[in-house]
């Protein structure tokens, strides 16, 4: 039986490429492959069915290797004698990490040193977003393709309790943004973008972060800039939350606003677009292209400029119901059959040539 | 259904609009450029010193702590009796085990001493590169020995009049600095303006005259936001890296209150590269800003009714505003 296994440094069940990698090794299973998952650092819930490193088959036919970090494990793979395909989900550059987190600098290094290095040893590389195939292109891999993330848009029901509370404490124009306090998602531009909505136009709005901790230091420096910028009572910080309780967060909110500098694709975008909520978004790395013709896409992040946005969704209707059609639009190339179905077509393709 | 292709003009066209209107409020001064100047500068002081500073910190001491191996293995088990197996194992390999792990740490320990010996030398190599980072063009003491060469540096005594008339209305304390012109002080003082001056460079103090003598970028650092009335700049502006001058009128602006008076005094460029002659006006390529490129900036910082006015031998130029 045809074997294609996959590497992966870390999986995690609730984390986006521990999710896409889960996926796709049921789109290869049913190609009627044999695929298994292999990883240095397993989940406690994910032991049973994902195998240590050590494990891998030295006699796979293919291995696919999700590259999103530096990590040793990316070695085994380059060193495999099977087909070699590369998952790109980009590595958030050194410069935008370095300052915060001095562990995950050095892996981000070492990551972009080995996608330079495997340029010659990869067979083909599959991309998330055009941002990161053209990466990869300029460092001369020598076959790439896009297809996205592999992801589910929710069906899941919004958690009733976060809901209502979230209902009966609205306000004014209530903002929402989706990922993790890191420094490349540029929390604090969002808060100096809120600070100015609120001084111009709306002294109610409220700004909802939802998503894991990242560097301490940069939650701490987004902590002193609310106290300093008055916003102690106008900022709220919800952790990470369940899947229901992020629906109700995409229900209840106004507008989805992401000022990001660097996102190799951008998941929240396309769940806030799914549930018919207005997006607004710095163009920049992957961000434009995700959106596409989804949402309000801003060429710089002025705080002014930001602020008027979010105000003119908050008093134009027709707007509002313009972008929450073209959104839900756009979600639905993301739909998972979709995006499977065009992992399956590129997978029995590259495995078929000779 | 939507039509892809009329939503994606028509978003353009609302962005459009919505540039346009930002445009239109950062103009007629409704913008808040003095609060997010100062969130701007809270983000730049917080960001960590140098990078990996923190972080190689924090590795080291990740490593130190994973250093330590545990040789007593767990025994906890399902079942009594395997509880009672694993803690016979444990009790006689336990030589064993600590034998290994005792050589484990240690090794642990001797990689971790370079380690902090690299981030003591990139701790130093940081500091002394942020030190640089304000110094793009020259290096302070080449930069003092060309500038020596300029005879009249503008002063502040041929635009005595014209600042006493705009800063004598303020309330609060007003700002002097860095070339100290004890007369100036003085009248501002006489018609009961609250102000102090701040020279790095030995100045006779005398007596009723507030001066600080410091360095008037270390002053400006301790001071805190929106306390200062008015400022008169001068020396910086003639003498400073450009990257100098826009760092000292960012400070001024995050110190100043709302309406303060502020003015800047500048050597005509022209006559500073006359007085320099053709070398150093080559080299210290910072050269004094015109006093367009000062009006400039000050408007874009939302400043009113700005005013140019050149001296009478027309070697420097003052530019007096209000802050929003």
């Amino acid at each position: 039986m045809t074997s294609v296994h996959q590497l992966v440094p870390t999986i995690s069940p609730r984390d986006a490429v521990g999710n896409h990698t889960l996926a796709l090794r049921e789109v290869i299973r049913d190609l009627g492959y044999d695929s298994e998952i292999f990883s240095m650092f397993r989940h406690p819930d994910l032991m049973s069915e994902t195998h240590y490193i050590d494990r891998l088959p030295a006699d796979a036919d293919a291995v696919i290797y999700q590259l999103s970090i530096g990590s040793p494990v990316a070695e085994r793979w380059a060193r495999h004698p099977a087909l070699k395909i590369a998952n790109y989900h980009n590595i958030t550059p050194i410069s935008l990490v370095g300052k915060w987190d001095g562990l995950l600098a050095a892996e981000v290094q070492l990551g972009r040193d080995q996608m330079a290095r495997y340029a010659k040893v990869c067979d083909h590389a599959i991309c998330d977003s055009d941002f990161n195939k053209s990466e990869l292109d300029e460092l001369g891999y020598a076959s790439t393709t896009t297809i996205p993330v592999l992801f589910d848009l929710s069906q899941a029901s919004p958690d009733k309790s976060t809901l209502t509370n979230l209902k009966r404490k609205r306000r004014g124009t209530q903002v929402l943004f989706v990922g993790r306090v890191a420094p490349n998602k540029a929390h604090h531009d969002l808060i100096a973008a809120v600070r100015t909505l609120r001084e111009l136009h709306d002294n109610d709005a409220h700004l909802h972060f939802v998503g894991t901790d990242g560097p301490p230091g940069y939650r701490k420096v987004v902590e002193t800039i609310i106290t300093h910028a008055g916003m102690r009572d106008h900022v709220t910080f919800h952790g990470s939350v369940s899947q229901e309780q992020l629906v109700a967060h995409y229900l209840s909110a106004d507008v989805f606003c992401c000022l990001s500098d660097h996102e190799g694709f951008c998941v929240p975008v396309i769940e806030a677009m799914h549930h018919g909520l207005p997006v607004v978004a710095f163009d920049s790395t992957a961000v434009g292209e995700t959106i596409g013709d989804g949402g309000l896409l801003l060429s710089g992040k002025n705080p002014l400029i930001v602020a008027s946005a979010l105000h003119r969704i908050d008093t134009d209707s027709n707007l509002v119901q313009r972008l929450r059609d073209a959104g839900r639009q756009r979600a639905n190339a993301f739909d998972r059959i979709v995006i499977q179905d065009r992992f399956s077509q590129h997978i029995s393709t590259l495995l078929e040539s000779p | 259904m939507s039509d892809s292709r009329s939503d994606a003009s028509y978003f353009k066209e609302v962005v459009t609009e919505i540039e346009a209107e930002a445009q239109r409020r950062a103009s007629s001064g409704e913008y808040p450029r003095a609060l997010l100047r100062s969130l701007d500068e809270e983000f730049r002081r917080w960001i960590p010193d140098a990078s990996l500073e923190n972080g190689v910190e924090d590795t080291i001491r990740g490593i130190e702590t994973a250093a330590y191996v545990d040789p007593a293995v767990p025994v906890d088990s399902k079942t009594p009796v395997g509880r009672c197996i694993k803690w016979v194992v444990r009790r006689l390999t336990y030589f064993y085990h600590r034998h290994v792990t005792q050589q484990i740490t240690a090794l642990g320990i001797h990689v971790t001493r370079p380690l902090r010996l690299l981030d003591a030398s990139l701790k130093s190599v940081n500091r002394r590169l942020a030190a640089l980072e304000d110094r793009l063009d020259v290096g302070t003491v080449a930069r003092s020995e060309l500038i020596a060469g300029i005879a009249d540096i503008s002063s502040t005594e041929q635009f005595g009049d014209a600042l006493c008339e705009h800063l004598e209305s303020v309330s609060g304390r007003v700002l002097v600095g860095d070339v100290l012109d004890v007369q100036l002080l003085r009248s501002l003082r006489n018609r009961g303006v609250d102000v102090y001056g701040v020279a790095s460079t030995d100045t006779q103090v005398q007596e009723m005259v507030d001066v600080r003598q410091e360095d008037l970028f270390d002053h400006l650092g301790d001071l805190k936001n929106e306390s200062l009335a008015g400022f008169v700049l001068c020396g910086i502006p003639d003498r400073g890296s450009i990257n100098e001058q826009l760092r000292v009128l960012r400070l001024l602006l995050l110190r100043s209150k709302p309406g303060a008076a502020i003015a800047v005094i500048v050597i005509n460029p022209n006559t500073w590269a006359t007085q320099l002659g053709p070398v150093a006006t080559d080299l210290l390529h910072g050269r004094p800003m015109h006093a367009e490129t000062w009006s400039y900036l000050l408007a874009r910082e939302g400043a009113l009714e700005i005013t140019i006015t050149e001296s009478s031998d027309s070697s420097c130029f003052l530019i007096a505003a209000t802050l929003p």
